[in-house]
């Protein structure tokens, strides 16, 4: 029996999967934290141990303590998906502080990516940033947009900017599920268009932490006029692609 | 990323390693010493033979540190290119060693940023701005290009109290374009595979070349051809015959922006062409000889740099083909300053340019001086990297990723 480790350090969550034999054992998650090392050790404390890779922003900063391989989250992400999902040709994944759109070819291989720049614009942290302008939390900022009977554009993506828009817009009197919504639509416009600079073959993967807002996919659906699919554990798929190549490693 | 043997002989050995600033700085003081007028300049416009003519030492001034743009935004806006941001900086803080001895400065309208950045700047030594036309192919392009570096000499020999002959311009059209042909014998070690030489002596040699005469350059030539021949003999080569080979093109990169250059190879590339006005631009063409206007001959050079201010800049998609055909990259990489709003526009032209001619991967990085965005960048060079391995990696599988 092997068992192999993956660990993904983003930015705003780390992720730890375990595989055995191929199966998911363990999935674990916390808060990267100021000190995403020892976030990463309380993870692996009582795990099973195995050959361990690392991907995320904190890879090369675990890379000599944990003693294991990093690689990038493209290859993490183009080999997870398509574990959990074999028929994926593109993945979108939106996490805290990225945005990256893949394609891959029928047989698997990556054919274009594309991610943003520095600037954190409409990641899962913009979005944190927005609930916490509208006195919300994450959960009943996505239930409000969902229930909105109108949507009131945000034109703003810097997310300084994006917060001094909502601030005088609800100074308007705009009704916050209205603004809710047009902040989802805004995220969902930046995304699409994104994922229009690799080319849309179906099926269409949405991974990453915002991939658990449903109000999300659903506008990003409208706007690619497509099924876009969420996984159960949308956050887990950079590890899994991590424990993944570490089996094939070990 | 590192030579496949240790203690490998520098290129250039003395004591100035990794130091091109300082190296360009020793060369201009013993020449300024020797009783020579230094010209400050700012671009590769600007016009070194008739600079050269009227007896003075070029220095390229300096733009491209972090450290003085602090002060520069003080006055200037924040939202602009960091290189202009930084000369102004250096300038206000009286920071840049080039610019404290130099005796005028030469400056052109290539941006409208430096153009207004030369106008804050203008008081603190004498200046003259050449308006360069940016319709190059327009036959009065060069009949006014010529018109300008005429006035330019002019200014020179009044300011320096000097003066050029024609017969000087053709001597100095002549030595440049024997340097260019050795810059260039350089470069095709630079496009060996895999390449034998590290991007950082590429760009030094470079950094010396732009202000040191061929004739004083000649003992350096010498022996970096031999350094060369040696590493070719006991087959020294740069990063692994497997690393993926980049070409940067863009905005000039220097000093703080280096930093790409380092991403790169610490993400297991190697940068084998360096298509900027700090890299190879500036010794790939060749100027005219005994055409009987040597005004005329430059002028008609130097409107052949594939500039973004420049429109249509046609030539920047030639000498990218040429390039590539010579140093065969492996994956495009696209340097553009923030807020240099002429190459971020032109990076489309050259995304597919790169793309659907010669079906080379092609990553655009913004940037400025800042250390802030490294691991970004490193994130999406190392993604790039990692998708031509995993390419073959996966292909090699047969669809059979599990």
């Amino acid at each position: 029996m092997t068992t192999t480790l993956g660990l993904d350090i983003g930015s705003r969550t780390i992720k730890l999967v375990v595989l055995e034999s191929g199966a998911i054992v363990l999935t674990r998650k916390a808060l990267t934290s100021y000190d995403p090392l020892a976030v990463c050790r309380e993870l692996l404390h009582d795990a099973p141990t195995g050959p361990l890779v690392a991907t995320g922003y904190g890879r090369h900063l675990v890379k000599e303590y944990l003693h294991c391989e990093t690689i990038s989250e493209i290859k993490a992400f183009a080999v997870g998906a398509r574990a959990v999902f074999p028929s994926c040709r593109t993945i979108l994944d939106i996490g805290g502080q990225d945005t990256k759109a893949i394609s891959l070819t029928e047989d698997g291989r990556i054919d274009k990516f594309h991610m943003n720049d520095k600037c954190a614009a409409g990641t899962g942290r913009f979005l944190e940033i927005m609930a916490t302008a509208l006195g919300l939390s994450l959960g009943d900022f996505m239930t409000e947009a969902m229930s909105a009977e109108a949507s009131h554009p945000i034109n703003s993506m810097c997310t300084v900017f994006a917060e001094s828009e909502v601030i005088s817009t609800i100074a308007r009197g705009i009704a916050r599920p209205a603004i809710a919504r047009g902040i989802h639509q805004a995220i969902a416009a930046r995304a699409v268009s994104l994922l229009e600079r690799v080319s849309i073959t179906e099926d269409i993967l949405f991974a990453g932490g915002v991939a658990l807002n449903r109000c999300m996919q659903k506008e990003i659906e409208n706007k690619l006029n497509r099924k876009v699919h969420a996984p159960a554990y949308p956050q887990i798929i950079g590890a899994l692609g991590c424990a993944l190549i570490a089996e094939k490693k070990s | 990323m590192a030579f496949n043997v240790p203690d490998v002989k520098p290129l250039i050995e003395d004591g100035f390693v990794g130091e091109a600033g300082k190296r360009a700085l020793q060369y201009i003081q013993t020449k300024r010493a020797a009783g020579m007028p230094v010209a400050g300049i700012y671009c590769g416009y600007a016009p070194m033979e008739v600079i050269r003519a009227v007896g003075a030492v070029p220095a390229i001034l300096c733009a491209f540190a972090n450290k003085t743009i602090a002060a520069a935004e003080a006055v200037l806006p924040a939202n602009l290119c960091p290189l202009i941001k930084s000369s102004y900086g250096f300038i206000i803080t009286d920071t840049c060693p080039f610019f404290g001895i130099s005796d005028a400065v030469v400056a052109e309208t290539t941006c409208d940023g430096k153009k207004k950045m030369f106008e804050l700047i203008s008081e603190h030594k004498p200046m003259f701005v050449m308006d360069l036309p940016q319709l190059p192919d327009e036959k009065e392009a060069l009949v006014n290009w010529a018109v300008m570096i005429t006035k330019l000499q002019g200014f020179l020999e009044k300011t320096f109290e000097k003066s050029a002959t024609p017969e000087g311009i053709e001597a100095e059209i002549k030595a440049t374009n024997i340097k260019n042909r050795l810059m260039n014998r350089v470069f095709d070690y630079g496009a060996r595979k895999p390449s034998l030489l590290k991007w950082s002596e590429t760009y030094e040699l470079a950094f010396l070349a732009q202000v040191a005469t061929t004739e004083d350059l000649q003992p350096i030539f010498q022996e970096v051809f031999k350094t060369l021949e040696e590493r070719e003999a006991k087959g020294v080569h740069y990063g692994t015959a497997s690393a993926p080979r980049v070409l940067v093109t863009g905005c000039p990169v220097g000093g703080d922006s280096t930093k790409v250059y380092k991403i790169i190879e610490e993400a297991g590339g190697v940068v084998v062409a360096m298509d900027s006005c700090t890299g190879m631009k500036p010794f790939m063409t060749e100027i005219e000889e005994n055409t009987g206007d040597p005004i005329a001959a430059v002028a008609a050079r130097y409107l052949q740099l594939p500039c973004s201010c420049m429109t249509p800049n046609t030539r920047r998609l030639d000498e990218l083909d040429r390039t590539i055909a010579r140093f065969q990259p492996d994956v495009v990489i696209e340097v553009v300053l923030h807020a240099c709003h002429s190459y971020n526009i032109e990076s489309y032209k050259i995304m597919n340019h790169a793309k659907n001619k010669h079906n080379l991967p092609y990553l655009k990085i913004e940037t400025d001086y800042s250390d802030g965005d490294v691991e970004q960048i490193r994130t999406r060079v190392e993604a790039l990297f990692d998708s031509l391995l995993l390419q073959n990696e996966v292909a090699e599988r047969k669809g059979n990723v599990f």
